[in-house]
């Protein structure tokens, strides 16, 4: 639709002059954002070109685009529910010393006590070998109670990750043929799944950036992302594509404001149940998908709005 | 307020819900008995599982430490009995008792939902056969294992198959309160046993060669001799059982072969009896001369036991007996397979778990209210909102009660994903209904609906490929989801549209 068509609307010039009226500083927005839309996008494109680039060195360097935890490598987690503080650095140097494996150590704490709940040790040694290293560094007899056990074959492992990616690849083309269902149109289409890429890509670089060991639920917190932050972007572009009523940016203005009111409701959730909940699992769930939200702001209204408005209005 | 007829629905599947979920333990005294050992007293009397114990002898019962206190002086009667009165929820049963009652009992459950393996504790096992199966073979092999599991005594046990999105399959098997190693032992191997007088194979594992197999009667099964050997002790266990005539005719072909030596513990055959299971000898026996050439069918089967000290080794030696004992009634698995993941979760963090959920929704509630009220500045458009998210948490927790699903933590991640959409397409629906004058407030909400159908319908694909891939040991994740954005759509939503007009009209 061309803004010709826009102006000969009635409505659309009643509304324009109520906002001139309501505020002139609106106005300088709006011809602020017909200049500058194109450069959002760039901002939005070179944000995600980072993040992928990020990913790439990373590959690059340590051999795969995530840090992988035991049960997408193979190996032995072990879960020891005490709240008996131990140095972890020396743990991990005089286990490392027994079993002659590399082994990573974390501590899982109740984030608004700071109290010790349990400490999470990693390791591809055998798991009987890591259990009596750990039994006789922490001065604790393990049983069912007082720990848990994760044991993840090698070849399970490998099967597993490539089972997750295919999944992640499934969703993403679920979403996609879903997507152009709804529009049926090429660009915007690309657009919404542009933003998702970005979120998910964004979401990863956060986690590698942070040394966060992405686990099988991990890369499910991801596929959830795919479906999760597209909810903001069919908003936008069904009301600008869809919509004939008032000025393209006062429907992505209005779109913005619903938008940016859910992606806010969501995090606030997420981020919350991130600090109550004391589950590691959970936690990181929480973790990717906030990350990816808050990269679905950027994705959003400045990638994807300005993208559809350029469709629009060419 | 008009009830409309989608507010009529969501209320009437709101019921459902609640009655699906069944929260009586809450209101209920007593507890429930969760095991009854077979010929015990208490199996004798008639009580069964399931039966909820309110008194004992006209005493309340409240905990299980109530219960287990008032039976307590049985085990000091000696040879006296004494009169027991159990009173249940189906009946009174009065009984002389002097031995243990045989019943184990446990808290009755808050509501039938089922909590999830990472939730209460327990242990699972990921079983990978050997070749790919056919769907009628993966049958075979479930079946064979439940059975195998409920002839070794493990009541609380889920057995299910899964196939990958490569096609892998795979046996999922769940135990709640199990031990790994209990588990390694009944499902790591296929647990082939093997008879053997030289090369000839006697007898197999399993109801066509074994007739019958003697369990918990001291009288034919149990751990006789212990000894210290070099660095701990060993113990012997024996047991009778009773072979096919088949079996027995290859019994007297194989044996008539063989001579006969004279040693100093007596006349023997010049080859042993070896068992075998899983190819590992377990042990191997003398076979008395006079046997020879004759159609033995009763055989006695006996193995080792060894630990560090002499009550591990006479626990090793009955766990052992136990497992061959299980798997000479139950034969060998159809198919060669292998545990390919083991875990075990400890229980302890299950109850912080359940009330840092509890705090987690209170405070997003409250943090939910706070946004909208900046953003609409009425806090009336809240309630619709609030009341639409505890259906929708009630709906799903419905439909996992009605088909017993086991809510694990992927599941309850599953859930929180769901209501932050359910959320959302409520903050489209109010936007919308708040937009230009020129629609009915009718089209308004037609224009939410595409919005909210579309963003359904990403949510659901994207989610679906988690059904399957990994074994669908995230499955619960997608299925929370996909259950509770469903019924947001078809019947929270429409409900919610009704109140939105009402609101909107006044």
């Amino acid at each position: 639709m061309s803004s010709e068509e826009v102006e000969k609307n009635p409505q659309n010039c009643q509304e324009k002059k109520l906002e001139e009226k309501s505020s002139k500083k609106k106005i300088s927005l709006g011809e602020w954002y017909d200049k500058n839309y194109k450069l959002l996008l760039l901002i939005s494109i070179l944000f995600s070109v980072a993040c992928i680039a990020y990913l790439v060195i990373f590959a690059l360097k340590t051999g795969d685009i995530m840090n992988k935890d035991i049960t997408l490598t193979g190996g032995t987690l072990i879960t020891v529910y005490t709240d008996k503080e131990t140095d972890l650095k020396v743990l991990e140097s005089k286990i490392f010393s027994e079993i002659n494996e590399p082994v990573v150590i974390r501590r899982l704490q109740e984030t608004y006590s700071g109290k010790q709940l349990a400490i999470i040790i990693e390791s591809k040694a055998d798991s009987n070998i890591l259990k009596a290293s750990i039994e006789k560094n922490l001065g604790i007899v393990l049983d069912e109670k007082n720990s848990s056990v994760e044991i993840t074959g090698t070849s399970l492992s490998e099967t597993f990750y490539q089972e997750l990616i295919k999944a992640v690849v499934l969703s993403f083309l679920f979403m996609g043929i879903v997507v152009f269902i709804i529009f049926r149109k090429i660009i915007p289409s690309i657009a919404v799944i542009q933003a998702a890429v970005t979120d998910i890509v964004f979401a990863l670089a956060m986690s590698n950036m942070l040394g966060i060991r992405i686990s099988t639920a991990g890369i499910g917190a991801l596929l959830m992302l795919i479906g999760y932050s597209v909810d903001t972007d069919i908003l936008l572009t069904t009301r600008v594509l869809k919509r004939k009523e008032e000025s393209v940016n006062n429907r992505i203005k209005k779109s913005f404001k619903t938008g940016i009111t859910m992606t806010i409701t969501a995090i606030s959730v997420i981020i919350i149940a991130y600090f109550i909940i004391e589950s590691s699992l959970l936690k990181e769930m929480f973790l990717i998908i906030s990350f990816g939200l808050f990269a679905d702001i950027i994705s959003t209204w400045l990638g994807n709005a300005s993208i559809v408005k350029w469709y629009v209005e060419k | 307020m008009k009830i409309t007829l989608r507010i009529w629905i969501l209320i009437i599947f709101l019921i459902l819900a609640v009655l699906a979920i069944y929260p009586a333990g809450y209101f209920m005294k007593g507890v429930i008995i969760k095991d009854i050992e077979a010929n015990s007293t208490a199996f004798n009397a008639g009580l069964t599982t399931g039966e909820i114990i309110k008194a004992v002898d006209g005493k309340k019962i409240n905990t299980i430490e109530d219960f287990y206190s008032s039976i307590a002086d049985i085990s000091s009667l000696g040879n006296n009995t004494r009169k027991i009165e159990i009173t249940t929820n189906k009946a009174n049963y009065i009984f002389l008792t002097n031995s243990n009652l045989g019943l184990s009992v446990e808290k009755i459950p808050f509501s039938k939902l089922k909590a999830g393996l990472d939730l209460q504790g327990g242990a699972r096992a990921l079983v990978k056969p050997e070749r790919k199966l056919s769907n009628s073979e993966m049958q075979d092999l479930l079946e064979t294992v439940r059975y195998r599991l409920n002839v070794y005594g493990v009541t609380d046990v889920a057995v299910r198959g899964a196939t990958d999105l490569s096609g892998n399959n795979y046996m999922i098997v769940e135990m709640a309160g199990a031990t790994p190693k209990e588990l390694n032992d009944l499902i790591g191997k296929q647990g082939k046993f093997e008879a053997k007088i030289g090369n000839d194979t006697v007898f197999i594992g399993g109801e066509r060669d074994v007739t019958f197999v003697c369990r918990n009667d001291a009288s034919c099964a149990s751990v006789r001799t212990c000894e210290a050997i070099q660095g701990g002790y060993y113990c012997k266990f024996d047991f009778a059982i009773h072979i096919s005539g088949e079996a027995a005719k290859r019994f007297a072909a194989s044996t008539s072969q063989l001579q006969e030596n004279i040693t100093s513990g007596g006349k023997f055959l010049s080859k042993n009896i070896d068992f075998y299971l899983d190819d590992n000898l377990v042990d191997s026996l003398l076979i008395s001369a006079d046997l020879k050439g004759k159609e033995a069918t009763e055989i006695s089967i006996s193995g080792p036991g060894y630990g560090a000290t002499k009550a591990e080794a006479y626990e090793n030696a009955e766990a052992a007996m136990k497992k061959i004992q299980t798997i000479l009634i139950t034969g060998s698995l159809p198919f060669k397979i292998e545990i390919v993941k083991l875990d075990s979760v400890s229980p302890i963090l299950g109850g912080t778990f359940t009330r840092n959920i509890l705090l987690a929704c209170a405070l997003a509630i409250i943090a939910v209210a706070i946004i909208i009220f900046i953003r609409y500045k009425k806090i009336i458009i809240f309630i619709p909102i609030m009341i639409t998210v505890f259906s929708e948490i009630l709906l799903t927790l419905g439909i996992a009660a009605l088909i017993k699903w086991n809510l694990d933590l992927a599941s309850i991640a599953g859930i929180i994903a769901a209501i932050g959409t359910g959320v959302d397409d409520q903050i489209v629906m109010v936007d919308e209904s708040r937009s230009s004058k020129e629609y009915s407030l009718k089209e308004k909400i037609k224009r939410a609906f595409t919005i909210i159908l579309g963003a359904y319908a990403t949510v659901a694909v994207s989610m679906l490929p988690l059904w399957w891939a990994g074994a669908g040991l995230l499955r619960g994740f997608a299925f929370t989801t996909i259950i509770g954005i469903t019924v947001g759509v078809l019947i929270t939503r429409p409900a919610f549209a009704d109140i939105m007009n009402q609101i909107v009209k006044d």
